[in-house]
Formats: structure tokens, C-alpha cells, sequence
């Protein structure tokens, strides 16, 4: 009498419909992969601890008779300061309109890509990892990150 | 007349009066929490008790100063009669900017310098010219020295020849402590606990726990093993601002390997990430940045000058910059560099005693030069010409 195999409770992870599991194509890996880059530029994750406070009563010019010249110059031209430089790093950058200027800029100062190839590590755990997540593209390196990978970052979050 | 070296970085501002010594002070302002009226500035860090969740203000962005509202109100504290007590009328200032300044924060510096808190003159420099006319002090002899400045932002490498720097060779590298430290932040919150607010404690844990490895994959291996052969793995106790007032890494002595701890501290475990953050500088792909490391870059850098200069950058490589302090860079720059390097050079790079005010302490030597009443552009100057003067002058 053959026996039947058992299955028992190991159920692969292949098995899973694919038609369930949505696979990201690469140009949106690689708007993850700016998106995650430029998070790394944040100076602050959490926002600021003013921002909620109502603002503060604006003092109301003081009509002074004395001779205070040098110092009134000195406040207006700080207003003027904060209107004008208000700019951000790229709108700056584009200002700067480098594409015209010969020789070395800013630009042209910036590493080129690297000869040697690069190394992948575990997104979970961090080591040296071997195998790709069909969907999003994360590596991992062993089965068990796999699971965590799965259950918590796995197209958790999409552009 | 007394001159004021300010190097001016992203991070820390390295400010002392030529004839004194250095303080190295936050360049930015800081706002908590706990305090909700005030925002503290710069140094004021200190009266701050309870450091967790510090928001922090930059007027640096990508390197390169954009918010002036912020840098003014942290100058006027430094300037002002709580720190250094200037008299502008009569103090020359030595001040640093990034490589490729932008010319309208050139043209915005020159105002505020002069018009703003009018000092009688005003030398603008990169900070590489600082350390290399420090390293020229000491080596008479060389003509020619490769600077690498790894802070904050990013990472330049410069060659020097004779003084002046050579535009064709700088190379920038996108990586820097702040990048470090996020990047830690991200994935001590993702293996272990959510850590995304505390910039500050988490660049403590950075500053204590983090080097570099000498053989990467090597310590890949030890540190995936269990228990006291894992000779890479460190506990660090954060600290709770009641009791624990700073974080610090547990010795291996007390370390219990089994189990959990029975106090109630809170505890990270680093392993691989101790060596692993730092290897970012040495292999920004393996992050996804592509960009050559600080090895390459350097070797590319110098494949980029005239053949017969080539020997001499190899023979003076210095390292300057906040992230040289990790234990380990030295060595494993040389290393790597030797590797690359035609083998018929010699390479020597040098680490200074103290990287991060290696350029202040050029500057300091600058103002002590009998150049420098040549180099300088006085308040006259700049009023009669405007800005026109700054930019043949100063060689950004």
C-alpha cells in the first residue's frame, strides 16, 4: 500500500499566488531607491516643537524722537535679508546656471560611479546577503529575513 | 588689530581669535521639547537637560549655506558679549566656505561681512587651503600635498600644488557624518527601536561604538557568531537624562551574553553595524550611491594631475575632517590607496593630531603670515569696488 506523503504544516513560500503579490517595476525601484536617499539629506525627522505654539504678539513699532539712524538701517535691511534669501540649496543650484561656465563646477566635481562592482546586504539584517525579494527587489540573505521582510517592509510603502 | 579665524563648517564652527585657542562650537541652533518658549543657539547646547527628541535648525543645506536668518542669529551670539566680545572696527576675519561657492552666497557673505557687522577686512578661503598651508608650514620640503576633507556634509579631496589648489582635481564624494548618522538611525529603527528623533544621542552612539574595519568580510563572519566569540558585538546603554546622563558602551566584562539584562536600562546591541556605517565612506554603492570611495576617488583624483607630480600627491596624502576620527580610517585609507597605487610610488598619509581644527590652526598661522595684509580685502576696498574686488582676490 503506498502511503501517502504527508504535507504536514510547512507551507513554501513559492506557493503563494502570484497574482497576489504585486512585482514593482524597475523604474519604481528606482524612485524607492531616490526617495530612500534623499530622506537620508533630513536634518529632522519629527517636526518642530514651535510650530503649534500661536505666534507671538508683534511689537508694535516704537516712534522714538532719538537719532537712532544706524540702527533702524540695521533692521530693515534684515527684513530685506529674509525676503530675499529665503532660497533653497536647488533653487540656488539652478541659479547658478552651471551648464554655461567652462572648466570644473560644481557639477563636474561630484565622484564618479565606482569601477568596482557593487555589494548587496541584507536589508533585515545587514549582512552579506544573496537573493532578491521578487517583488520590491530588497535583498536578504537566509529565508527567516525573507519572512520579515514580507511581513513588514514588503511594498509597505509605494511612489 | 587682532584677527578672528573662523572655519565656518556645516556642523561645528571652529571660532578663537589667532592668538588664543580654538572653541569648537554647534553651528546651529537647537530647539526641545521639554522648553517650548526659547530656541537655543550654538553653544547654549549645554543648559539644555534633556537632550531626546532635539530638533535641530542648520543653516547649512547640502553643504552650503542657504539660511542666513539662522547663521546671522548664531554669528551674533558668537560675535556678541557672551563669547568672543568683537570689536568689528578693529578685526580682520579669516572666515572658510565650501568648494564651488555659489557666487550669489559669495556676494551675500561680502555684505554681511562688511555692511552688516563691518569688519575692517575680510579674508574668504576654503578650509583645504587652511590645511594645506598648515601641512606646507611643517614640510618645507614638499611641493605638492592631496587633501581629504570628510565632514558633515560631504567629502572633497583636493590637490595642492605650491599653495594653490588645482581645479581639475577636486572630487566630491555625497557622503558625510550626517548621512552616517541617518543611516544608523534608520537601521537601529528598524532592527531594533525607534530611533528616527534622537539625532543626538544617536551621533554619540555613532562617535563611541563606530570604526572601521581593516577586513571587511572577515568581520562579517565574527560578527555573525554567538556568544563570546563574538568579539564585534557591543552593548550601549542610552541614556535616560534622570540617571544615565550619557550614553556609553557597556564593557565586554559586563556584558551578559544569555539572557537579558536585569536592570532596567535601555540597551542597543550593535554588531555589524559598527563597522558597516563606516564602510559607507569607503563604498558609497553599497548604500546605492553611486560614487567611487574615498580610496578611489583619491587614486582617480590624482591620475587626473601631470604625470611628474604624481609621486608627490602620493607622498602627501592628508586627512582632515570630523569622520577621519574613526579608529581604524588611517590605516585602512593607506592601505587601500597602496593597493591602487602604481607600485613603484611611495604613499604616506598622514592623520593630524586633532582633524577638526587642523584648518583652524592654518588659519591661525595665515594671520601670523606677513602676506597677509596682501591677501585681505579691507572695508575700503570692498565699499570703493563692491564685490568685484572679493572675487579676484579670494581664489573660492
Amino acid at each position: 500500500m503506498a502511503e501517502k506523503k504527508t504535507t504536514g504544516n510547512r507551507a513554501s513560500i513559492r506557493s503563494q499566488d502570484p497574482n497576489q503579490r504585486r512585482v514593482l517595476d524597475s523604474m519604481t525601484r528606482h524612485r524607492r531607491l531616490t526617495r530612500q536617499l534623499e530622506a537620508l539629506e533630513k536634518d529632522n525627522f519629527q517636526d518642530d516643537p514651535h510650530a503649534s505654539l500661536p505666534q507671538l504678539v508683534k511689537r508694535l513699532p516704537q516712534f522714538d524722537e532719538s537719532n537712532e539712524s544706524g540702527k533702524r538701517r540695521k533692521k530693515t535691511r534684515g527684513d530685506h535679508f529674509k525676503q530675499r534669501f529665503r532660497k533653497n540649496f536647488q533653487a540656488l543650484l539652478e541659479e547658478e546656471d552651471l551648464s554655461v561656465s567652462e572648466g570644473p563646477n560644481y557639477l563636474i566635481a561630484c565622484a564618479e560611479p565606482s569601477k568596482f562592482p557593487q555589494r548587496h546586504f541584507c536589508a533585515v539584517c545587514g549582512f552579506p546577503s544573496n537573493y532578491t525579494c521578487v517583488s520590491c527587489g530588497a535583498r536578504y540573505c537566509c529565508v527567516r529575513c525573507l519572512g520579515t521582510h514580507h511581513e513588514t517592509r514588503c511594498l509597505k510603502w509605494t511612489v | 588689530m587682532s584677527t578672528l579665524v573662523l572655519d565656518n563648517g556645516a556642523c561645528f564652527a571652529k571660532i578663537g581669535y589667532s592668538h588664543e585657542k580654538v572653541s569648537v562650537i554647534p553651528n546651529c541652533q537647537f530647539r526641545s521639547k521639554t522648553s517650548r518658549l526659547k530656541t537655543f543657539t550654538a553653544n547654549q547646547l549645554d543648559e539644555i537637560k534633556d537632550p531626546s527628541g532635539l530638533f535641530f535648525i542648520l543653516p547649512f543645506q547640502k553643504g552650503y549655506l542657504v539660511n542666513w536668518d539662522v547663521q546671522r542669529k548664531v554669528w551674533d551670539h558668537l560675535f556678541g558679549k557672551d563669547m568672543f566680545k568683537v570689536d568689528f572696527a578693529d578685526t580682520n576675519i579669516v572666515i572658510t566656505e565650501p568648494y564651488f561657492n555659489f557666487s550669489s552666497i559669495q556676494d551675500t557673505m561680502n555684505e554681511i561681512l562688511f555692511e552688516e557687522y563691518q569688519f575692517q577686512s575680510a579674508l574668504r578661503i576654503n578650509a583645504g587651503s587652511l590645511s594645506a598651508h598648515r601641512y606646507f608650514h611643517e614640510n618645507n620640503s614638499e611641493l605638492c600635498c592631496i587633501v581629504v576633507d570628510s565632514g558633515f556634509s560631504f567629502t572633497h579631496i583636493v590637490p595642492y600644488c605650491r599653495g594653490r589648489k588645482m581645479k581639475e582635481g577636486i572630487c566630491r564624494i555625497n557622503v558625510g557624518g550626517k548621512l552616517l548618522s541617518n543611516h544608523l538611525k534608520e537601521i537601529i529603527s528598524y532592527r531594533q527601536l525607534h530611533v528616527m528623533d534622537e539625532t543626538y544621542v544617536i551621533n554619540q552612539v555613532k562617535e563611541d561604538v563606530c570604526y572601521v574595519s581593516q577586513n571587511f568580510y572577515k568581520d562579517m563572519e565574527i560578527a555573525q557568531l554567538k556568544g563570546e566569540d563574538n568579539t564585534v558585538m557591543r552593548d550601549y546603554v542610552l541614556p535616560d537624562f534622570s540617571s544615565i546622563k550619557k550614553g556609553f558602551c557597556k564593557p565586554r566584562e559586563e556584558m551578559n551574553f544569555t539572557g537579558k539584562y536585569k536592570t532596567g536600562e535601555q540597551i542597543l546591541r550593535l554588531t555589524n553595524e559598527r563597522f558597516a556605517v563606516p564602510e559607507m565612506l569607503f563604498h558609497p554603492s553599497d548604500i546605492g550611491i553611486q560614487e567611487m570611495g574615498i580610496p578611489e576617488a583619491l587614486v582617480n583624483s590624482i591620475n587626473n594631475m601631470p604625470e611628474e607630480m604624481q609621486p608627490h600627491f602620493y607622498k602627501n596624502i592628508v586627512l582632515t575632517g570630523g569622520n577621519t576620527l574613526f579608529p581604524g580610517f588611517r590605516d585602512r585609507v593607506y592601505k587601500e590607496v597602496r593597493a591602487l597605487a602604481p607600485v613603484e610610488y611611495q604613499v604616506s598619509v598622514v592623520l593630524p593630531q586633532n582633524p577638526i581644527c587642523y584648518p583652524w590652526e592654518g588659519g591661525k598661522l595665515l594671520a601670523e603670515n606677513p602676506d597677509f595684509e596682501e591677501m585681505v580685502v579691507t572695508r575700503e576696498d570692498y565699499e570703493e569696488n563692491g564685490h568685484y574686488v572679493c572675487e579676484e582676490k579670494f581664489d573660492i
